[in-house]
């Protein structure tokens, strides 16, 4: 037979406090995160990318941001990876040559065009600026066509 | 046997030899400092209290559950206020934001939201009981009036909640209360403005209705809940009459 705790007011109490001060020290980290957070602040347009990209590539993705950078024949070309349907961030499938939409299945093909889903348009292109140093800057509100390259 | 043991060693010592009494013999200084001060000390820890008032069933802790929503909503609406942006276009977003991308926002906002739901709820039971059990009559008339002001307070700051939100349904609600208040003659505009700024249709959420909601309201329901508090002592304490 189990041993009967005693569970007087006491006791009682003596838990609550202890919940308490669990819940209290649990809620430490997520109040300091939360309150830390600066994903609400606006961004600067400006992106930039620290290789020169002088040779050949695919599309390579920037860091911290929803650009991506290549070079192909014609020159270097900045991609914003934000579906045109709902504005969800796409990503680039290296092994399809595709760009697919996570949230609902829309496809693009290498250079952004829509090839399946409910996408109406292309992904949007930014304009690309190389800076004294080599470095790449990328204004992502300053839209250019699909064939305009650096 | 041990039950009522119990209940004397924790219910009724302290009431015989509190702190409270010997306070008062030591220090007749203490009494003359003031009449309301002293007053208020004493509303505040009461010389006894009938064991018949310790049973939950005749309040259900309604008020003091009221109580404690408020609470709830004062922590978590200042954690909000650190990332919510009153105004027509920033509203919404910022809600969206706080609810998807802020690490633990949709905890703090869902909080806020159910203790709103819940404060509505026990507010009302609240209300139901005191007339249940008659205790609006004499002496206590004075506080049933100011538990009505704080219903009023209550239902104001729920509606301005909800029209901070910023959604198309709060642009709509902002609307017609505008509307509402602006066929008052005379005083209409003014009054429109004064408490809701200027919404626009899609959106409810404007400087002018954020001041009201974190700052004016909820201090002054502060202030009136402990006045009722107070006064529910002051009035006899709670008890079947």
């Amino acid at each position: 037979m189990a041993k009967q705790i005693e569970c007087s007011r006491r006791t009682v109490l003596r838990f609550a406090w202890a919940g308490m001060v669990a819940v209290g020290g649990l809620s430490v980290k997520p109040l300091v995160d939360y309150l830390m957070s600066k994903e609400d602040q606006p961004r600067s347009p400006l992106v930039s990318y620290a290789k020169s990209l002088e040779e050949k590539t695919d599309w390579q993705h920037v860091p911290n941001s929803r650009v991506w950078v290549k070079r192909d024949d014609q020159g270097i070309a900045a991609l914003v990876a934000t579906c045109t349907h709902l504005g969800c961030e796409v990503t680039y499938h290296l092994e399809r040559k595709q760009w697919l939409c996570p949230c609902h299945g829309s496809i693009y093909d290498t250079e952004g065009r829509p090839v399946a889903g409910p996408a109406p348009k292309a992904l949007p292109r930014a304009a690309v600026e190389r800076k004294a140093d080599g470095s790449l800057i990328i204004n992502t509100e300053k839209q250019v066509g699909l064939d305009v390259r650096l | 046997m041990k039950d009522s043991k119990e209940t004397e060693t924790s219910v009724q010592r302290p009431i015989l030899m509190s702190d409270h009494d010997q306070k008062e013999k030591l220090s007749p200084v203490h009494k003359l400092e003031g009449n309301s001060r002293n007053n208020f000390i004493n509303h505040v820890r009461p010389r006894f209290i009938s064991e018949r008032v310790l049973s939950v069933f005749y309040t259900f802790c309604l008020g003091g559950l009221s109580f404690l929503a408020f609470l709830m909503l004062g922590i978590t609406g200042i954690l909000l206020m650190f990332h919510y942006q009153p105004g027509a276009s920033s509203g919404y977003s910022s809600v969206l934001t706080i609810g998807s991308v802020i690490p633990y926002g949709y905890i703090i906002r869902n909080l806020h939201y159910w203790s709103a739901q819940i404060m509505i709820v026990t507010v009302n039971l609240h209300m139901v009981r005191v007339v249940w059990t008659h205790s609006y009559k004499p002496p206590r008339q004075l506080n049933w009036l100011v538990g009505v002001g704080l219903l009023v307070l209550v239902l104001v700051l729920d509606f301005t909640g909800y029209l901070l939100v910023g959604s198309q349904e709060s642009g709509a609600a902002a609307t017609v209360a505008a509307n509402l208040l602006k066929q008052i003659p005379g005083l209409g505009t003014a009054l429109a403005q004064i408490a809701l700024g200027e919404p626009s249709a899609l959106s409810g959420s404007t400087l002018v209705v954020y001041v009201w909601h974190c700052a004016v309201l909820p201090l002054a329901m502060l202030w009136l809940q402990l006045y009722h508090f107070w006064r529910i002592r002051r009035d006899g304490g709670v008890r079947p009459l």
